[in-house]
């Protein structure tokens, strides 16, 4: 029998987002991917450079907010000068009917993996 | 002949430009693709065009720093194919990227698959599992259709990767089994020492290949379940 949590009921192509590094304030923006499965969805961000104590995880609404500190600064050339970036910091809008209280998030291979349950409202309809 | 393109993980391209850096190979040339938008890249004042040719000794390589749509990825397969036959070409090994589920195993497994039998022992002997089952698309699959109606055998090298973000933990993995298949040494240790960086670094890449492979499927007519 198939683990329910890894069987990927929808065939749904991974929401991505733009990404827009903030030079002025020093903040990468990560790569992210939001999938769907039949009960739940799986909000994932690649934070390499980061430790799992230095990121922080905020609902707002439908939004979910993710930032996260590196363990170094990592340097790259922007606009013809060099930046040092310091921070990670995204915002990802979720899709409604989500249960924020029961999300969970776990921290691996510099990869953070949000599962966040869908509320689930059954009703049965009367067949005549 | 090596080839590498962005794929899943872009452990292709992580794994083919390391090689051409660790051999210190020379550039022989440029691969033009029909239909392909005018893209060159500046680098230290040099002009490069995104897919170019590199050989050593009796190695070739084809490398892509620009991903493929479906309509680009035949064309690209055909210029591949008009480069091998103009260098007498014997076989081609593409490196790619395949999706686990598991992303917490220790060591990505490597998987391969041969267009011909005669590379059938190239496994064998380096212990790669055969890829049995399971459905391709893209470039890896507009190369091995266009290479299986010729005398030239493809074997594609499947690693075990996060489609979605640049995987250069998975990229070792099939440097090290190239490395196998070349019979030649490779230190990883400054790939090693470099993966965080690497992956923000290629940020932008894996983005812009997620969106052509996106592309390709959505396009894709989607046959009702009940007729699959």
């Amino acid at each position: 029998m198939k683990n329910e949590d890894n069987f990927e009921f929808k065939i749904t192509l991974p929401k991505i987002s733009s990404l827009f590094d903030d030079v002025e304030h020093k903040i990468l923006s990560p790569l992210s991917c939001l999938r769907e499965f039949d009960n739940h969805w799986i909000l994932e961000f690649d934070l390499p450079l980061v430790n799992k104590k230095d990121i922080n995880v905020t609902f707002d609404g439908n939004n979910i907010n993710v930032e996260a500190k590196l363990k170094e600064k990592y340097s790259e050339e922007k606009l013809g000068k060099m930046t040092k970036f310091e921070y990670f910091k995204k915002s990802i809008s979720l899709p409604g009917n989500i249960d924020n209280k029961k999300t969970t998030a776990k921290f691996q291979k510099g990869r953070l993996e949000i599962k966040i349950p869908k509320k689930i409202i059954r009703n049965s309809i009367k067949i005549s | 002949m090596l080839v590498g393109f962005p794929s899943n993980g872009l452990v292709g391209t992580f794994s083919v430009s390391y090689l051409i850096h660790h051999f210190k190979m020379k550039q022989i040339g440029e691969i033009e693709v029909p239909e392909l938008p005018p893209t060159l890249f500046v680098e230290g004042g040099e002009i490069l065009a995104p897919i170019r040719a590199y050989n050593k000794k009796n190695i070739f390589v084809i490398i892509s720093d620009v991903p493929f749509n479906q309509y680009l990825a035949e064309g690209f397969a055909l210029a591949v194919h008009e480069f091998c036959r103009r260098n007498a070409i014997k076989k081609i090994v593409i490196v790619s990227g395949m999706e686990t589920i598991n992303q917490q195993k220790d060591s990505p497994k490597i998987y391969g698959l041969v267009s011909h039998p005669s590379l059938e022992n190239i496994l064998y002997n380096n212990e790669i599992l055969k890829f049995l089952d399971g459905s391709i698309f893209g470039t890896d699959a507009a190369i091995i259709s266009v290479f299986r109606k010729t005398k030239i055998p493809v074997l594609v090298l499947y690693a075990e990767c996060h489609p979605f973000f640049p995987d250069p933990e998975a990229s070792i993995v099939a440097i090290v089994t190239l490395a196998k298949i070349l019979d030649v040494k490779v230190d990883t240790q400054d790939i090693q020492n470099k993966i965080d960086k690497l992956r923000i670094q290629h940020r932008n890449l894996m983005e812009e290949t997620l969106r052509t492979l996106q592309q390709h499927q959505e396009k894709q007519t989607r046959v009702p379940q009940i007729y699959r």
